[in-house]
């Protein structure tokens, strides 16, 4: 059985790069099978494509709890390790608690989102990727594979749903 | 007596007819050309450039870095503080930097939380103010400081006295507050930049390309790429709202939390981020002002109708800080103590009064008689010398708050006006670090979030309404 074939149709807009997924859908293929490029965010529905899934807010929430630790040892924690009495202010008042609990934990929930792009986007990424320069002026990039017996009909296909242009594609280098 | 009936003008006769395309979002071009207006705007330099960077960092060498080198070898008595004025011009720059900062969260975060369409071009310009504004607060505490070198008995790590910091004391709330803000607003300029680095990497050559590539990590614009860095988005769009607050709020409070005349005051807070977005969004304009007028092609990104928008914007936030004004004004003035109405009478009619004066001028008077007017509001010039004039009331209001007030204190024997020394020259130099890195950045990082903007442009369109056509805006993402 010969290896799938990686094609790129390229689509000046968002109507016809629609109708050209609602295409391969059609030639059986799957979402799986289907990535595509684009030069600003779009909602999934407007191509016909599922949810694309995020642990984004997870990570946040995770790193806001630990940045909620770290804050209350900062402010709890350390007194007790060294007692240093100001003022006569109790050693342990609410306020400040409330306060460097709140900028750690603000920290830490933005800080892991951060680190949660890097996770879930595999960034930095320097290896060679499917890719081309038109997406970032604006194109619609859909990459596919399908079996090479399947080119000629998709070729076909797509042209007539708008692409410009539906080539066979290697991976390359940013 | 007859009395003639005179027909009313039909109201439509008088309305003006605004081209839609005066507006940004109303006048796409393609995605490449913007792209290719961007790169240009960034990669175009002549000779006056580098001269103002020359000058500009000659400027730095000397002013801040040699005459910080002075400060340090003499220690601080070349600086004017001393008994009873030991906060002086430095912690001023503090509170000014930090308040020059909030212009970018505040344009970015608050408007993008609340869709405001105006803000896309702009906003990245915005958010660069923010990170080297708070690159310039930071270089001011270690200016205040004094010993430099032992800076790292603030972070919570034990040191060779054996002690840790007190996180009791608002000094440092405070280097909590500005530390989080700092590296939340670089992490937050940063993730909307990625797409237009992806874009610059794509049509760059040479080192920028490598550049470019390295800072782009690989970004391709693919869904899940963008799911990521949409959600991440607006998790901090919504959360460094509050940190933005807290940040000057607890600046604030370094003041407020002294039982000291003219700053033991419940309305300090609010009173604090309202003059910090007073100052910021003023230096907004200017910068605005500048990059349109020195940058090629940034009269179609930024338009008459954002210096309208800006112009408004910071008429109602003047308007705001006068209220919090006359609040912290009136109730010492009516009931305070005789050390509270010596500091009032002191600014009113004493050596402090043409400050005073100055800075009311300053942040409610040009504002208030230029902003008014639609016409004046589309002159950025206009705006520009407002913005010049705001971020002077604002910096006179910090002078007065700070130096002014620590003059009055309960021990008359040592009133003393203030006059800074050193600290004039190392002002000027950080002022001058402030536009070089600014101007730097300018040629290395698009100032225009291309991808915002076209976003911005897909999303709007017209649509026939009745005999008009009315702006229909579109949900994308």
């Amino acid at each position: 059985m010969s290896e799938n074939l990686t094609l790129l149709a390229l689509f000046s807009d968002v109507e016809p790069a629609s109708r050209g997924i609602e295409t391969l859908h059609e030639l059986g293929l799957e979402d799986k099978d289907i990535n595509v490029l684009s030069g600003i965010p779009l909602k999934n529905t407007i191509l016909g494509r599922p949810a694309a899934k995020t642990n984004v807010p997870r990570i946040g929430m995770l790193g806001a709890l630990l940045g909620l630790g770290l804050g209350l040892f900062f402010i709890q924690g350390i007194p007790l390790i060294y007692p240093l009495y100001v003022g006569g202010q109790s050693l342990f008042p609410i306020p400040p608690t409330l306060i460097i609990s709140f900028e750690m934990a603000m920290l830490g929930l933005m800080g892991f989102s951060f680190i949660g792009v890097f996770i879930e986007s595999r960034f930095p990424s320097f290896e060679p990727e499917n890719y081309v320069p038109e997406v970032s002026d604006g194109k619609i990039a859909v990459f596919f594979s399908c079996p090479p017996d399947l080119q000629n009909k998709a070729t076909g296909l797509l042209s007539t749903a708008g692409a410009e242009v539906v080539k066979p594609v290697e991976a390359q280098q940013l | 007596m007859a009395v003639t009936a005179k027909a009313l003008p039909h109201a439509h006769a008088q309305e003006e007819h605004e081209d839609p395309r005066e507006h940004l979002m109303l006048d796409p071009r393609p995605r490449g050309e913007m792209n290719a207006m961007a790169m240009e705007a960034m990669l175009s330099t002549n000779w006056k450039f580098w001269l103002v960077i020359v000058i500009l960092a000659a400027t730095v060498a000397y002013c801040l870095f040699y005459e910080w080198g002075v400060l340090i070898f003499e220690g601080q008595g070349v600086a004017g503080v001393t008994r009873p004025d030991y906060w002086g011009v430095f912690l001023v720059d503090v509170v000014f930097w930090i308040g020059i900062s909030h212009a970018g969260t505040f344009i970015s975060a608050l408007l993008r939380v609340l869709k405001v369409e105006a803000r896309r071009p702009f906003t990245r310009a915005a958010e660069l103010m923010t990170t080297f504004g708070l690159v310039q607060a930071g270089i001011s505490v270690f200016l205040h400081l004094g010993r430099v070198w032992l800076t790292y008995w603030m972070i919570p790590l034990p040191n060779q006295r054996g002690l840790w910091p007190d996180f009791h004391s608002p000094l440092m709330w405070d280097f909590m507050a500005i530390t989080t803000y700092l590296l939340c607003s670089t992490m937050y300029l940063y993730m909307p930049l990625i797409p237009d680095l992806a874009m610059a990497r794509d049509r760059s050559t040479g080192w920028r390309k490598l550049l470019y590539r390295v800072m782009a990590l690989g970004f391709r614009g693919n869904e899940f790429q963008w799911k990521h860095l949409t959600t991440a988005m607006n998790i901090f769009a919504f959360a460094i709202i509050p940190v933005m607050f807290s940040v000057h709020t607890i600046v604030s409070w370094d003041f407020a939390m002294a039982s000291r005349p003219g700053w033991s005051s419940t309305v300090f807070g609010p009173y604090f981020v309202i003059g910090a977005l007073h100052s910021g969004i003023a230096a907004v304009l200017l910068v605005l002002f500048l990059i349109r007028s020195t940058m090629k092609h940034m009269d179609y990104f930024l338009r008459l109708e954002h210096f309208d928008f800006l112009g408004k914007l910071s008429l109602v936030i003047s308007m705001i800080w006068a209220y919090f004004y006359f609040n912290d004004y009136i109730v010492p003035w009516y009931g305070g103590g005789t050390i509270e109405k010596t500091l009032l009478d002191f600014l009113a009619r004493g050596p402090a009064s043409p400050l005073w004066y100055a800075m009311l001028f300053c942040n409610i008077v040009v504002p208030w008689a230029i902003l008014w007017n639609k016409n004046w509001r589309r002159k950025p010039w206009l705006l520009a010398l407002v913005g010049i004039a705001v971020n002077i009331g604002m910096y006179l209001e910090r002078y007065i708050i700070i130096p002014v007030t620590v003059t009055i204190t309960r021990d008359p024997f040592t009133w003393r006006l203030y006059h800074p020394a050193i600290e004039i020259p190392i002002t000027i130099g950080m002022f001058a670090l402030f536009l070089l890195l600014y101007m730097l950045a300018s040629r290395i990082i698009p100032l225009i979030p291309v991808w915002e903007v076209e976003e911005g442009q897909a999303a709007h369109s017209l649509r026939k309404l009745g005999k008009t056509e009315v702006v229909s805006l579109s949900e994308l993402e």
